[in-house]
């Protein structure tokens, strides 16, 4: 150990033996009044903060479950219902979901046949507005079905293939629910709403046939006869 | 016999557990266990007695209304509370200035000691007190820490926010400042 170490150790030691000084007895009192009463007025705090929050989980929680179950209540819905807009709103975030032309089709299949059967229940309900409304839904949930099997035509034809047949299928079903609803149904402005519904789901049927190329045809063996498909069209297999 | 015999203990958690809950018999037993060595290290800090008084009243406040924040230092319940310390140090030099003043005379001094030994003791101390604040900030704080408090370098290091290596060789050069200072204080 070198003298300076020596040293430096002694000098520390002799720090070491500095008395430490300690506070008066009344400012030890002191202080611990000031302490307590800042550590009670913490704790009170924080217990009123924890209760808040209590009170806000609780709430939170409540509106979900409201929010869930009002959902799924709507799911059921009818257009007089009114939780029919959040069916709505449900139904558009599935579309959101649905990203192949594949999985739109069989969205827009599904709308189309919750509409019929909204239909069906309005007009035995006799609310031939909201019928009538429902009934154009439908139709405009197929014209956009055809629409998307266009398209799909000049993309990938095989899949192309494959969504026209489901789409025929579904509106050949379709039109036979409409056909057994006319009827039943006396009142001439309902009357009129179905044949019009029936009518555009042809067009929509005949739509989704219209070949886009003569090479789409050969390759897939279809005729040229989709114009003149029949007001029943009979789905391919 | 010296009056901090208690060294910081591991045993704090439970205690600091049962203050976040609101309990006032663990908060007096951190404020009897930390104060005195709190008002110590503030008093060989600052050199007067309202100050180390009212520095270790606020750093004991600060430590036992803040106990969330202390849960994210992942350091020891006694190194956070000398953090708070030496940053309220830092705030009253900022405030005020640094105060080389030192008032012995202000401080109660323990009773055992004999009275011709303790005047003695009583000149050493100040010229050493003296000396010490002369020192740099940092020098101050290891050697304060180290030999007026009696904690290792571990500790310290723990405290400082440095490795133990670190905190030895500032140890060193601070002792060696010291004895330049005390040399000076000689010859002047």
């Amino acid at each position: 150990m070198t003298p300076e170490v020596q040293r430096l150790e002694a000098l520390g030691e002799r720090l070491r033996a500095v008395e430490p000084v300690v506070p008066a007895p009344a400012a030890k009192i002191r202080g611990w009044n000031l302490v307590s009463a800042a550590v009670h007025e913490t704790a009170t705090v924080r217990s009123r903060s924890h209760s808040v929050r209590r009170l806000v989980l609780a709430a939170v929680a409540a509106a979900v479950l409201l929010v869930a179950g009002a959902l799924a209540a709507s799911a059921d819905s009818l257009p007089d219902s009114a939780l029919y807009p959040l069916k709505g709103v449900v139904e558009h975030a599935r579309g959101a979901l649905a990203f192949t032309p594949s999985d739109q089709l069989t969205y827009h299949i599904d709308l189309a046949g919750t509409r019929l059967g909204e239909a069906e229940a309005m007009i035995a309900r006799h609310r031939l507005d909201l019928a009538s409304q429902a009934l154009t839904a439908m139709n405009d949930e197929l014209t956009a079905a055809a629409a998307l099997v266009q398209s799909e035509k000049g993309t990938d034809p095989a899949v192309a293939a494959d969504m026209e047949n489901r789409l025929l299928q579904a509106v050949a079903i379709h039109d036979r629910q409409l056909a057994g609803l006319q009827g039943q149904v006396t009142n001439p402005a309902a009357q009129s709403a179905i044949t019009r519904a029936r009518d555009r789901a042809q067009q929509a049927a005949q739509a989704a046939q219209v070949e886009k190329s003569p090479a789409t045809n050969a390759s897939h063996g279809k005729g040229s006869g989709s114009s003149d498909a029949s007001s029943h069209p009979t789905p391919k297999h | 016999m010296r009056a901090l015999d208690r060294a910081p203990s591991d045993d704090d958690r439970p205690l600091i557990e049962r203050v976040r809950q609101g309990d006032q018999d663990a908060a007096r037993t951190l404020y009897e266990r930390y104060f005195d060595r709190i008002y110590n290290y503030a008093y060989a800090r600052l050199g007067r007695a309202e100050d180390a008084e009212d520095l270790a009243i606020d750093t004991m406040t600060r430590s036992l209304t803040r106990l969330d924040l202390f849960q994210d230092q992942g350091v020891a319940f006694s190194s956070w509370v000398y953090r708070i310390a030496h940053n309220a140090t830092i705030d009253h030099y900022r405030r005020h200035g640094k105060v080389t003043l030192v008032a012995l005379d202000e401080a109660a001094l323990p009773q055992s000691a004999d009275p011709a030994e303790l005047a003695m003791e009583q000149l050493s101390n100040d010229d050493l007190r003296l000396a010490l604040r002369e020192l740099t900030d940092e020098q101050q704080q290891v050697l304060i820490l180290r030999f007026f408090q009696d904690l290792t370098a571990a500790q310290v290091a723990d405290i400082m926010g440095k490795s133990v290596g670190a905190v030895q060789a500032l140890q060193h050069r601070a002792l060696g400042s010291l004895e330049r200072a005390l040399q000076g204080r000689a010859v002047n």
